[in-house]
């Protein structure tokens, strides 16, 4: 278990972490998501000791990281994949860390066999593997111990679609025998399958916390995209009701909840073909919740993302 | 898996700590498994081979004894076993691999201490293989004709070879914590013992107050007496090496630690 307490990291004026408290069960698999910048790497190296905090603490299993013995036993760490000596071998990089727990050499081929990195492979510098290859060489080295905790930082970035249901998989299975396991990401689609809890944060600060479930049942459903079979027909409809709306792509977007569409649409005799909410998705509430917070003005894009949002 | 039976707190009664000498040992493994530190200390073995057979056929005769051909490892160690303490150091931060030393060993100070051990290690490694050099020169020297003698001053072995090395680690230990940077550190590191002296010796030459303060201020001068015969430092020659060494071995090594102990590994 990870207990997260009134986290706060200053450095000087800027405050990467605000206050964050959360909690990790074990058996369950924790998403951690935010846009770039938003805290999550600094929340993730103070729990593993690399970064001193300026209030507040993290406990692994009721212990601070810096009073585990051996702490690659029991947690497994993987905050980014590129930083390894880039001249040494993949093999050569497990063969220290299992040096280092004092782990038969075995368990480096245990590992390599693990991640499907074949031999020849793991013979390669480094610096010659591509991101994806690096990954995979992080999580075998995470693995090591056999941790009853892992802590990845976008354990994903970088793997393809097969590379990411395979982690998936194996994250699953290591929550199910009653691990502990939190992986940070910037994107939303790779944690939605995985995570069974969820904690957002933007801007150093906890946006948001849940299962997938709860965090969408607290979203409103504001807004619709609806095509009818005559658009005019129904965009003269809505004129005359006064509701605003747009055109977007083959129908229109409409501000009202889709059960107000519906009944206009007996009402008025409006033959609908399609009609759904605009702001459904989880990726909307991500980008709601996270919006004072993002880099880039996202107003325009916004209605193109809730349609694939709703689709998904 | 240990969360299984005891899902909230974790049970840690059953874990040692790494003991030191596996941390000194993986630290050793890291000064030679990379093609840098593998091919640095083949180049400084290889370097004093090559600077021996030359010796053994460009030397007088007279002058092809065993402590003779110490002499020339001596030397050459000297230049080059601090670039194989600073690169053990500074990779941590140059090619970041430092986030993965202190998770696996979050208390810093032991890793201090085991890349210490390490590099004292290496470095009489190197010596005992250096000496062994020596010995193969001074066969050569046999073979081109010298009248050999076997004869060692213990002086020689312990003050030029052993204690001026030793000091030379130490100053690489100073200089890649306390920049913590490959190319930087390196840089530091012939200043420090090319350039310094250098300047020191001109300056000396221009005035004699300045030759009288100099052993007391500047390392590499006070170190003079330990590198070169009678290999006797007296009771000044000491007190010289302690005032300068505490301001340039001691003082940047103690910084040198206090910032690695706080340095944020990115």
């Amino acid at each position: 278990m990870i207990k997260v307490e009134g986290l706060t990291r200053k450095y000087g004026a800027f405050t990467a972490v605000d206050d964050v408290s959360f909690v990790c069960q074990p058996g369950r698999v924790t998403g951690f998501l935010g846009p770039n910048g938003a805290g999550k790497t600094t929340t993730m190296r103070v729990m593993v000791g690399l970064t001193p905090p300026t209030s507040g603490r993290v406990t692994i299993g009721g212990h601070l990281y810096h009073d585990i013995p051996n702490p690659g036993m029991h947690v497994g760490v993987l905050l980014d994949a590129s930083a390894q000596h880039a001249g040494r071998t993949g093999r050569e990089i497990l063969t220290i860390g299992a040096r280092t727990m004092g782990l038969p050499d075995s368990r480096v081929d245990e590992m390599l066999a693990l991640v499907s990195l074949d031999q020849t492979e793991a013979k390669r510098r480094l610096r010659n593997y591509s991101l994806g290859m690096k990954q995979r060489l992080g999580i075998a080295h995470a693995l090591l111990g056999d941790p009853s905790v892992l802590i990845l930082d976008e354990p994903a970035n970088g793997l393809d679609p097969a590379g990411i249901r395979w982690m998936r998989g194996l994250l699953k299975g290591y929550a199910d025998r009653g691990g502990t396991v939190l992986l940070s990401s910037h994107l939303l689609h790779e944690v939605e399958q995985i995570a069974d809890e969820m904690i957002l944060i933007g801007r150093g600060k906890i946006v948001a916390e849940g299962t997938k479930d709860q965090l969408l049942a607290g979203a409103e459903h504001k807004a619709s995209l609806v095509t009818a079979l005559d658009n005019d027909q129904l965009s003269k409809v809505l004129a005359d009701k006064g509701v605003p709306f747009t055109a977007a792509g083959a129908g229109l977007r409409v501000e009202a909840p889709p059960v107000d569409l519906g009944r206009l649409s007996v009402e008025h005799g409006v033959v609908l073909t399609d009609l759904r909410s605009a702001d459904g998705g989880l990726e909307d509430l991500f980008l709601a919740l996270t919006e004072d917070t993002q880099r880039d003005d996202l107003s325009s894009a916004v209605p193109a993302a809730a349609t694939e949002g709703a689709q998904a | 898996m240990s969360a299984t039976t005891a899902p909230m707190a974790m049970d840690l009664s059953s874990t040692p700590q790494v003991p030191m000498s596996r941390l000194a040992l993986v630290e050793a493994r890291k000064a030679l498994d990379t093609r840098a530190g593998r091919w640095l200390i083949v180049g400084i073995l290889g370097l004093v081979l090559v600077i021996e057979v030359i010796y053994s056929f460009a030397a007088d005769n007279d002058a092809k004894g065993l402590q003779d051909y110490i002499q020339i490892p001596g030397f050459t160690l000297g230049y080059f076993l601090p670039i194989v303490i600073i690169m053990l150091v500074t990779s941590e931060a140059s090619q970041r691999n430092g986030l993965v030393t202190f998770t696996l060993e979050p208390k810093r100070s032991r890793i201090v201490l085991a890349k210490f051990i390490a590099g004292i290690g290496l470095a009489l490694s190197v010596m005992v293989l250096a000496v062994v050099l020596a010995v193969l020169g001074t066969l050569l020297g046999l073979v081109t004709g010298g009248d050999s003698s076997w004869h060692v001053d213990g002086g020689l072995l312990f003050y030029a070879l052993f204690l001026s090395n030793m000091i030379g680690i130490f100053i690489g230990f100073a200089l890649s914590m306390l920049i913590m940077n490959t190319a930087g550190a390196i840089v530091a590191y012939f200043v420090y013992t090319l350039i310094l002296p250098t300047a020191v010796a001109i300056l000396s030459s221009l005035s004699s107050t300045f030759e009288d303060i100099a052993p007391w201020i500047e390392f590499n001068t006070a170190q003079a007496p330990l590198v070169s015969s009678p290999y006797s430092p007296a009771g000044e020659e000491w007190a010289q090496i302690a005032t300068s060494g505490a301001i340039w071995l001691l003082l940047p090594l103690v910084l040198g630690i206090w910032r690695l102990l706080r340095i944020e590994f990115k």
